[in-house]
């Protein structure tokens, strides 16, 4: 157990650090962020202080390890359009992100668990039927659109407030969050659903279940004790995974919401070509879908002895 | 495939997983008369169980829809879809417009006619691609394994790592707003799912008996590989194919959304709705963004249903 967690670790590591190389040679690829471009004409001697002052006369590989090493210390650098610590920019969104993150979680587990276990329970009932139409749907359809469907007709209606807001009106973030948390957990709760009836399914079939229907517990306890525990194992996994994903941004939700998160600063930030926001960004994606299916990994080898041993 | 707020968010592992192969075709190396019986007999297999999924034969006419709309586009539109008329913009559907005008005065029906072009090229493209790429480093890396195995997988760690929208921006952003920056931004994005279908294919396959009978009586490497494991692996990689098509439907369609890729002057889904969404609040303008929608959802929904008959009708064990 000791080696497949530091086997994993190490893994981990390694693709967090060959990512922030791409990402700093990706931007690095997107040219210089002081050049002159169309009506902006940007003195040489102002372009050699800006890069002076943000480092980049340095040689590239320099240039890397430096930002690598200041990871570690918290520095992120400094924006380049108002000089805001990097770090500071991201610690104000992120609440924002994780609350969303977490209620879009939230939603489709409660959603997809459920739908998922009545679909398998009454297998090819009308039930079952319905939450196969309407899965097939929630995963054909894309977000984006659901995302703009949601704002066109049900945004500044009742308790979900105008897009995009007003400064003048306060709104409370769990209003905030609904509309983008829905838009987000739909796709996710059909999965769910999907996941979650085809482990049950299968789960049902195995003999343990028959013992226990055999020595008469009731229905409910064969279903909600023995077969759940069992078939929520790969809903656990998805969940992990989800929660790793959204905590890099869900750049199109938040923009089309315009919620303040990680994604909509992200949308900002490569719109003007910010690239310490990008950089600090990106990777902060990438180390929260790595760690996070790290622990998802682990965990599942902690849940089920069969992996440990592959 | 998954896209950042655009795209299934995620597409779970499970999902795309690699199905397990059908079982080899007994067939005669040589005898061709025998072979191609079979053959036959397989298709009409293969069509027969399709047939029953009423779903699938919807998502085959849909596609079918698309295709004949994507080749004769400039025939069939009534308008120049990229003719702006600023005097004539956000008309209501009418006998003229049938879809109404959009936010530049395009015809919006030429428009969404032209983006099924534009949507059909660009996807096909990107699967077509990243299927290459990874077939080729997913069989290499699954028949070889050791030094060359462990380089192309964890190759597809660190891209796989990448939200798959972001990283698509990233590298539309270094080639520059143009189509073919957007096919090869998804590509690079796409290639490692289905190296890593290949790779699990190929690993499971090598060691059949058929394979060992094939190695024993002293076929090459390349000959098993490309005459003994391909054939058995196409059916997953087939269905992953029709998969990832509506994936890098929504994905470009996202992109063009945030104003990132395709031209800003392409009647583009995406682009369509994206330059519509400071008027979609006020009543009676709904045409703006729901024709560009519908046409991506039927799209998507159309792939997908496409994928789901094959995945019951080529491997009848995964029912």
């Amino acid at each position: 157990m000791v080696k497949f967690v530091v086997r994993r670790l190490v893994q981990a590591i390694f693709v967090i650090i060959a990512a922030s190389l791409l990402v700093f040679l990706g931007l690095f690829a997107l040219g210089d962020p002081f050049a002159s471009s169309g009506e902006k004409v940007v003195p040489p001697d102002v372009q050699a202080a800006l890069r002076a002052k943000y480092g980049m006369d340095q040689s590239l590989p320099m240039q890397y390890l430096t930002y690598l090493g200041n990871i570690f210390t918290g520095d992120l650098g400094i924006d380049f359009r108002q000089r805001r610590e990097v770090s500071e920019m991201l610690t104000a969104v992120l609440p924002n992100t994780l609350r969303l993150a977490l209620a879009a979680i939230l939603i489709d587990v409660i959603i997809g668990v459920l739908a998922g276990i009545i679909a398998a329970v009454w297998r090819y009932s009308f039930w079952d039927v319905f939450v196969t139409i309407l899965t097939t749907l929630a995963i054909g359809i894309p977000t984006f659109v659901i995302g703009i469907f949601l704002l066109a007709n049900v945004s500044g209606i009742w308790i979900f407030p105008v897009v995009p807001r007003s400064f003048t009106v306060e709104v409370p973030w769990y209003q905030e969050v609904l509309l983008p948390a829905f838009t987000l957990a739909i796709v996710d709760a059909a999965f769910i659903a999907r996941l979650m009836r085809g482990s049950m399914l299968e789960v049902l079939r195995a003999d343990y279940i028959r013992t226990a229907r055999a020595k008469g517990l009731s229905e409910r306890a064969v279903i909600g004790k023995h077969a759940f525990r069992n078939s929520i194992i790969p809903v656990v996994t998805y969940v992990g995974i989800s929660i790793g994903v959204l905590l890099g941004g869900a750049i199109i939700t938040e923009t089309i919401f315009q919620y303040n998160g990680v994604g909509f600063l992200l949308f900002n930030s490569i719109r003007n070509n910010n690239q310490p926001v990008i950089m600090a960004i990106v990777v902060f994606g990438v180390i929260a879908y790595v760690v996070l299916s790290m622990i998802v990994d682990i965990l599942y080898a902690f849940l089920d002895p069969r992996i440990r041993l592959s | 495939m998954s896209v950042g707020g655009g795209a299934p968010e995620v597409v779970p592992e499970q999902l795309l997983a690699p199905t397990q192969p059908p079982e080899a075709v007994a067939e005669p190396e040589g005898g061709a008369p025998t072979g191609d019986r079979v053959k036959r007999g397989q298709f009409r297999d293969i069509w027969r169980r399709y047939k029953r999924n009423k779903l699938a034969l919807v998502g085959l006419g849909i596609v079918i829809v698309l295709a004949v709309i994507a080749i004769f586009e400039p025939i069939l539109t009534p308008y120049d879809p990229k003719e702006q008329n600023l005097l004539n913009t956000q008309q209501p559907p009418s006998g003229e417009h049938w879809f109404g005008t959009d936010v530049l005065g395009r015809d919006l029906f030429s428009g969404i006619l032209y983006g099924t072009r534009l949507a059909m090229i660009v996807s096909l493209s990107v699967v077509i691609l990243a299927l290459v790429v990874g077939i080729t480093l997913g069989a290499i890396a699954g028949y070889r394994g050791k030094f060359i195995d462990t380089l192309v997988m964890r190759t597809t760690d660190i891209f796989l790592a990448f939200p798959f929208l972001i990283g698509a921006i990233l590298v539309v952003r270094i080639f520059g707003d143009s189509v073919q920056a957007v096919i090869i931004a998804l590509a690079i994005l796409a290639w490692p799912t289905s190296a890593r279908l290949m790779r699990g294919q190929v690993l499971a396959l090598r060691e059949s008996e058929y394979v060992e009978a094939a190695r024993s009586i002293g076929a090459s490497d390349t000959r098993i590989v490309l005459r003994h494991i391909l054939p058995n692996a196409v059916a997953p990689v087939l269905i992953y194919a029709f998969t990832s098509i509506g994936v890098a439907v929504v994905a470009m369609a996202s992109l063009a959304f945030l104003g990132i890729g395709v031209p800003a002057d392409e009647p583009e889904w995406g682009r369509l709705i994206g330059q519509a969404i400071q008027v979609i609040q006020i009543p009676g303008k709904d045409y703006l963004w729901i024709f560009p929608a519908l046409a991506i959802s039927i799209t998507t929904l159309g792939f997908a249903f496409v994928a789901d008959g094959l995945r019951d009708s080529l491997d009848p064990k995964l029912r």
